[in-house]
């Protein structure tokens, strides 16, 4: 986990140095410290910690003769995903529908999705939030806020 | 300096009916956080953020801070009761707080805890007045090198305290700092990091990144869990008698209650630790320091209280440094800064001579809060007990609704939502990966100032670092900086080889 995540990280940096942070970190004169500066020393820091980590990690796992990478368990990385697709799914909804429209549907499914049987406890839990949100929505249009 | 009429205005303002409502909506909603297992305070408070942008600047942090100490209170109602704490900082009241209310005594468990934290609490609160107003004052004092040099100390101390590896601390650390400085450069104008998105002009948007990565993560790792840990029992309260506190009970917990404020007020005071450390440190010391060491784990209500004084009194101590300094010590402090940042006002030293009231508001307002939290937790006790049995299924799609909708309603719209999607894919691999959290939060909100300090200090200097040598504060805070990360960095090659010479020796 840590020789991997130390890697990903390295490489995050990596790319922030070579490409981000020079293209896109700000041009431009300044008078004592350049804008991109404490973004790139940030990066610098990112790369030589994540670098050491993995290294320190890599030592480990080839002291202790451990496999490098381990093929992760479909049905494990399905229970990890499946939420992130529901929330992204509920997002894209969002931005066609009014949100108080599709809470209910987004609160619902996701109840019954997690075992939840009984009608009424799924009705309720997906109405009451919904509706709340429907009123403070209301009262901040009355005042003008919204 | 603010004269003595001016605290009894201020402490007149805080016990106004309209503020005393406003905090007693944020003990109660923190209670209730507290008490569900799996919603935290950080979550607590990145929800509530959105709620209070409508209010003044004073009713929306008194509201925060209301919810923060009762979310602490709360937690033990779930670690006594459930024996699964609601806070992981009340997992040392699941030591002996289960065991008692197993053997028939859950009310008097309760009430220990209770009273402990209130007690804890209120100390650590007339602790961190006492000390933030001279602290300030000292502060008001630094120019530009003393406090880059102390912004870098902190970020480096809370890197190697926060827990877990040094080195991913300060990787997390780094992550912070370079999305601190997305957005229109100060002084140049220069566009940073913003991809051509006028939404990024004013840099990363506060709101989404803490419901990102705190409230929508945390909700990703639940739904994770939830998988594994279904079904937990609850203990129920009974009527008996026997089972009420007396005061002679109580009166006996209260040297550990002392003690262990003393040792969470400490542990607040000091960026980076947070209240995990402070219960087990003071557990720690109960158990040492009692005649009956055996009986801790047992249902001792010494270690009840040892673990909520000092779980409670972390929080307003850990206060100390962000209103003295301006330094976030904590998740729920940098928080805080996000929420005085929404409503303009620039919290640390300069508090205290552009809004003093306000900071004396505050104060009277905390204080009214920990004695809330007292009524509020004695006259709920049953209520909350019962809220500990709503299931995770039903709170977690109500949380995720939560956050969306608090982006929503605060106009963010698409690239709210798609920002608050991306920060919870990044705090998701930060909570997985045991990234420092704090570090990557707390640097995130003190770069502007870091680098406003440096930038005024590289003008000042010319660029010639000898001129530290004129400023000792600044010189002996940038020698503790390299001190400190040189015995961090040894201390972590030592248990790297100690792991690798037990691994070898297996």
């Amino acid at each position: 986990m840590n020789f991997w995540s130390g890697l990903g990280v390295a490489a995050l940096a990596v790319l922030l140095l070579t490409w981000i942070i020079p293209t896109y970190g700000g041009r431009g004169f300044a008078v004592g410290m350049h804008p991109r500066t404490l973004a790139t020393l940030g990066a610098w820091v990112m790369l030589a910690c994540a670098l050491a980590l993995a290294l320190l990690s890599a030592i480990a796992l080839l002291r202790r003769r451990l496999a490098f990478f381990r093929l992760p368990e479909l049905g494990h990385l399905w229970h990890q995903t499946w939420p992130f697709l529901f929330v992204l799914g509920f997002i894209v909804l969002v931005d066609r529908f009014p949100l108080t429209w599709v809470a209910p549907f987004m609160i619902g499914s996701l109840l019954l999705l997690l075992g939840e049987r009984r009608w009424h406890v799924v009705l309720l839990t997906a109405v009451i939030p919904a509706l709340g949100l429907y009123g403070l929505t209301a009262h901040l249009m009355r005042i003008g806020v919204v | 300096m603010i004269g003595f009429d001016a605290i009894l205005s201020s402490f007149a303002a805080a016990l106004h009916y309209e503020s005393i409502a406003i905090i007693l909506g944020g003990v109660l909603l923190g209670y209730i956080v507290g008490v569900i297992p799996g919603l935290n305070r950080a979550v607590a408070i990145a929800i509530a953020i959105p709620l209070t942008f409508y209010m003044s600047a004073y009713a929306a942090i008194a509201f925060l801070i209301g919810l923060s100490k009762g979310t602490a209170a709360g937690s033990a109602v779930s670690a006594i009761l459930l024996n699964t704490p609601g806070e992981p900082s009340s997992a040392a009241t699941c030591l002996d707080g289960f065991p008692m209310a197993r053997a028939g005594k859950p009310r008097k468990a309760l009430k220990v805890g209770l009273l402990a934290s209130v007690v804890g609490d209120l100390l650590a609160t007339l602790l961190l007045i006492a000390v933030a107003i001279p602290f300030a004052s000292v502060a008001l004092k630094f120019g530009p090198y003393e406090l880059a040099a102390i912004l870098i100390f902190a970020l480096v101390f809370i890197a190697g305290m926060a827990g877990g590896s040094f080195l991913k601390g300060l990787a997390a650390g780094g992550m912070g700092v370079i999305l601190g400085t997305v957005g229109l450069d100060p002084e140049t104008g220069a566009a940073r990091l913003t991809f051509g998105y006028a939404e990024l002009m004013e840099g990363v948007p506060i709101l989404p990144l803490v419901i990102g990565t705190l409230a929508l993560a945390e909700m990703f790792v639940q739904l994770d869990e939830y998988r594994r840990n279904k079904g937990a029992s609850v203990i129920k309260l009974s009527h008996d008698k026997a089972d009420d506190l007396s005061f002679q009970e109580f009166k006996a917990t209260l040297p550990t209650v002392f003690k262990s404020t003393g040792v969470g007020a400490f542990v607040g005071a000091l960026p980076g630790l947070g209240p995990s450390v402070g219960a087990f440190m003071a557990y720690g010391l109960a158990k040492r320091s009692a005649k009956d060491p055996d009986s801790f784990g047992k249902g001792n209500p010494n270690g009840i209280a040892a673990a909520e004084a000092a779980d409670n009194a972390v929080i307003p101590a850990s206060y100390i440094p962000l209103f003295g300094l301006g330094i976030p010590g904590s998740v729920s402090a940098a928080l805080l800064v996000g929420a005085f940042m929404i409503h303009g006002i620039q919290v640390g030293p300069l508090m205290l001579r552009d809004h003093p009231e306000m900071l004396f508001t505050l104060f009277s307002g905390m204080i009214v809060a920990s004695l809330l939290m007292l009524a509020v937790g004695w006259y709920g006790l049953r209520i909350f007990a019962k809220v500990t049995s709503v299931p995770p299924h039903i709170v977690i799609p109500v949380v995720i609704f939560l956050c969306l909708a608090g982006i929503q309603v605060q106009g963010y719209g698409t690239f709210g939502l798609v920002t608050v999607f991306a920060f919870a894919i990044f705090g998701y691999f930060l909570k997985k990966f045991d990234y420092s959290f704090v570090t990557f939060l707390v640097a995130f909100i003190v770069t502007p100032m870091l680098e406003m300090n440096l930038r005024q200090a590289v003008i000042l200097s010319g660029g010639d670092i000898a001129i530290l040598l004129n400023r000792p504060i600044a010189l002996a805070f940038v020698v503790f900086t390299a001190l400190m990360a040189l015995h961090l960095g040894w201390s972590g090659y030592r248990q790297w080889r100690q792991k690798r010479l037990e691994a070898s020796g297996n």
